[in-house]
């Protein structure tokens, strides 16, 4: 008997045609959510850490990615498999008293990084020569307005195209002339530099500072609360964990642009940086007008982004701790509460941001303290529902995943602690 | 009027005064006859150990301290059964269905009245001022709730949704019936998978079908997943056959072949011939349940071939006039019918030029048909002009109006 080679091939093809439909099919979630994590204040941290350190803090970005990617995926897999948010479950396994505390932490915490995301808007928008007020008002109202007419379909979408903007880092960061050999080769061991003991403590305080800005209790809350808007099936729940990976892998991705762009441009340039905007303006003079414009912009998506996907988290969140609808699929009617809290605290927050008196830097050091109060608790709660068999049945934690979970837990909380303490003891 | 969240974790002690344990729950057994059911038993957590008590036990309930009415060494225990509900566990915290409003609510407190030292469970609160009470300040929620005269939901009204037993608690999810089958489809896709499950288990076919009709497509697939495939095959044949087929283009191909082949004939092969045709088609969106009648009858004789189509065709928008090769010639309106002489011929007042659509048309092209010429169905019909089905304005419609894309997306896409 002859075998063909052709219809085996077709048949190969169909099948991985179908997982990549399968794929599509639940994709969203978690990369939203990723991305999001890669907010205005995000490409601040990043844009410092590749100016004041260079190529070496590309190292701890690989166990960033690691970090985040476990922890989605358990918020991802609780939902599939529950069919329940994050929220839902604190609620209902917890009581009243510890949804109220997880809410008011969530609520504070996400009204001072709303603070931060448009207050980058309204300096970014100053940079490119777009008046401030109006540029705030603008994002405020169409993000409103994405929210409340657009269906979860929609605003994906939205959201999945905003994405693409992140390219503009990859652009910055080929125009600023790297050394690529050297980024990339960092990424596997931290090399390069003269490890004094300045350089050492900046390494391990601006390192511990990038993983509090990308792991998050809204991100924590967010993605759970996403996907169980989309109602992804059970049956496709591994599809949805390998999702959660690739969007951690995706974020970091572009996050190494931004360390490589800035470290390239500015690095031992002895310039300190304080912000994103003041690193798109540093570039200039080495990368080139484009390029400079292109991280402004990149800013301003970011801070688009966060904007809309943190003050998601919050109204979601109280939706599945007090029981009132919450869907991006329900009218202004049905889930008047929930379309309501979201836009009410994108106006506090652009009120501050443009009227405020308060300096940015006490809001981030207040913001990055309620988180780390918050993100213990948060990963309490995770793990104890992750772990618990009657609800997660067959997709309960196993061995592996219960000690490599508890111990990223424990590392995430220990960089937001000592993140919190630099911040007052100044180290 | 008292709250199982003040009850909850108060000390429970002896005959002598002696104290044993808190109180953990509070157990009710429903009861068909009456809608407020009776507390039968407590739940006391002893040195760590959860206890079960007949209710007979407890001298006072609403007590600041719950003194028993035996020795901690001679009390009774309470054969806890299947249908019991423990309020704390199964209802405070919890989702229900409120069946008054038909919505998906989460508790906050549940309200214990006692009417002639009897104590039954009257309400449950869904309002803030629970969530108040239960964040320790009952002084506070007591004035808000003398102020604003919050109701709660009466336990008539509420459906529980439990993990171990199907809803059936009470009268049979009477309520439930009730409610309009879209209502129910929104409860359902407000629910997580094992209680739309439960709630679906408790209706009977013709609800079930009705239900499903109205929910999402992708989601369809997920929820007839675990029923048997009899039941199934009975909603299917319920149920139009344009979504029968919809249901079924979104099962796995071994189960749709098994479940065709559990149908009635005649509605199996009505679905058959629907899913032949691809699902953006006419032939895909359209529906097997119309009338057509033969051009020889007259008007009298055509209402009579109506009536004994009455058990198949649900709703009549237009009638079909079919020559011998059921190549259709005509339509006319039950209008047209009505005031028709009884021996005129149905030729003689049927509208002869019809609009059609084609059997592989693109749904857009059908959309766009029905809007133009205002039509409530147009009829499918195949290069030789025989008739297919018809394709009604609401199944058109749902293609071109944006928010209503979601809903008949491939599941692949969504």
């Amino acid at each position: 008997m002859t075998l063909s080679a052709a219809p085996v091939r077709r048949r190969f093809i169909a099948r991985y045609w179908k997982s990549i439909l399968l794929f599509l099919s639940v994709f969203g979630p978690a990369t939203i959510t990723a991305m999001a994590d890669n907010d205005a204040g995000g490409v601040a941290t990043y844009s410092i850490a590749g100016a004041q350190l260079g190529y070496p803090i590309l190292f701890p970005l690989v166990i960033i990615t690691i970090l985040l990617g476990v922890t989605q995926e358990m918020g991802m897999r609780l939902t599939v498999i529950t069919r329940k948010g994050l929220g839902d479950l604190i609620r209902e396994k917890f009581g009243v008293k510890a949804a109220m505390f997880m809410f008011g932490c969530l609520l504070i915490a996400n009204l001072g990084t709303l603070v931060t995301e448009l207050s980058a808007v309204k300096t970014t928008a100053a940079m490119l020569n777009i008046p401030a007020i109006p540029a705030v008002v603008v994002i405020v109202v169409v993000s409103f307005f994405l929210i409340v007419k657009g269906n979860y379909k929609a605003t994906q979408t939205f959201m999945l195209f905003a994405c693409l903007f992140f390219l503009a880092y990859i652009f910055s960061a080929i125009k600023a002339r790297p050394d690529w050999g050297l980024a990339v080769s960092n990424l596997a061991y931290p090399h390069g530099v003269t490890w004094d003991a300045k350089y050492t403590r900046d390494f391990l305080v601006i390192g511990m500072g990038v993983l509090g800005t990308t792991i998050t209790p809204w991100g924590q809350f967010f993605i759970s609360s996403f996907a169980f808007d989309k109602k992804i099936e059970k049956g496709k729940v591994n599809y949805s964990q390998l999702e959660a990976y690739w969007g951690a892998f995706l974020t970091d991705f572009f996050s190494f642009f931004m360390i490589v762009a800035t470290a390239a441009a500015l690095f031992g340039s002895g310039k300190p940086l304080l912000d994103g905007i003041q690193a798109a303006k540093a570039i200039e003079p080495i990368a080139g007008n484009l390029a400079s414009e292109l991280f402004a912009i990149g800013i301003l998506n970011a801070g688009f982004m966060g904007l809309v996907v943190v003050s998601l988290s919050t109204a979601y969140a109280f939706a599945e701790f007090f029981g009132v609808s919450g869907s991006l699929n329900d009218s202004f009617k049905k889930s008047k509460v929930f379309y309501i809290l979201f836009g009410i605290q994108m106006v506090a927050a652009a009120a501050v941001a443009l009227f405020g008196n308060i300096s940015l830097f006490r809001i981030a050091v207040f913001t990055q303290t309620i988180n780390a109060v918050a993100l213990p608790v948060v990963f309490y709660y995770l793990l104890k529902l992750t772990n618990d068999r009657s609800l997660m049945g067959e997709f309960v934690n196993n061995k592996f995943q219960k000690y490599f979970a508890v111990t990223c837990s424990i590392l995430i909380v220990i960089a937001s602690i000592f993140t919190v303490a630099t911040f007052f003891f100044k180290v | 009027m008292a709250y199982l969240s003040e009850i909850i974790g108060r000390p429970v002690t002896d005959l002598d005064g002696k104290a044993v344990g808190k109180l953990k729950d509070v157990i009710v057994r429903p009861w068909a006859e009456f809608p407020h059911p009776l507390i039968e038993g407590v739940a006391i957590e002893i040195k760590g150990e959860m206890n079960f008590l007949p209710f007979s036990a407890v001298a006072a309930l609403l007590s600041p301290v719950i003194p028993l009415k035996y020795r901690s060494d001679e009390t009774p225990s309470f054969d806890l059964k299947d249908q019991d509900v423990l309020l704390s566990r199964d209802v405070l915290d919890k989702q229900i269905i409120d069946t008054d409003g038909a919505r998906v609510v989460r508790v906050n407190d549940v309200e214990l009245v006692r009417v002639n030292g009897t104590i039954y469970i009257s309400n449950v609160d869904v309002s803030w001022i629970g969530i108040i009470r239960r964040l320790g300040l009952p002084g506070l929620a007591h004035f808000l709730a003398g102020h604003l005269h919050q109701k709660g939901i009466a336990w008539d009204d509420v459906e529980l949704m439990r993990r171990d037993q199907s809803m059936q608690l009470r009268v049979p999810a009477e309520k439930l019936h009730e409610l309009h089958p879209a209502d129910l489809a929104e409860i359902v896709s407000d629910l997580n998978k094992m209680e739309s499950g439960q709630l679906l288990d408790s209706l009977d076919v013709k609800h079930l079908a009705d239900t499903l009709e109205e929910v999402e497509p992708e989601f369809q697939a997920e929820l007839v997943e675990h029923m048997t495939d009899e039941k199934v095959a009975d909603v299917l044949e319920e149920m139009e056959p344009d979504e029968a087929a919809d249901l079924l283009g979104d099962l796995p191909k071994g189960r749709k072949e098994d479940l065709l082949a559990l149908m009635e004939k005649d509605e199996a092969d009505d679905v058959r011939k629907l899913l032949a045709y691809p699902e953006d088609s006419a032939g895909g969106i359209m529906t097997t349940d119309y009338a057509a009648i033969p051009a020889n009858l007259t008007a009298s004789e055509a209402i009579k071939a109506l009536r004994g189509m009455a058990e198949d065709v649900e709703t009549m928008f237009y009638v079909y006039v079919l020559d011998e090769e059921e190549r259709l010639i005509g339509a006319f309106s039950l209008n047209n019918l009505i005031f028709a002489k009884p021996g005129q011929l149905v030729t003689e007042f049927m509208s002869s030029r019809i609009i059609t659509v084609n059997l592989t048309d693109d749904q857009e092209t059908v959309a766009q048909t029905v809007a133009k010429y205002d039509l409530v169905a147009v009829p499918v019909v195949d290069d030789q002009n025989r008739l297919h089905g018809i394709v009604t304005a609401d199944d058109a419609l749902d293609k071109i109006i944006p928010t209503a894309w979601k809903k008949r997306l491939p599941r692949f896409y969504r």
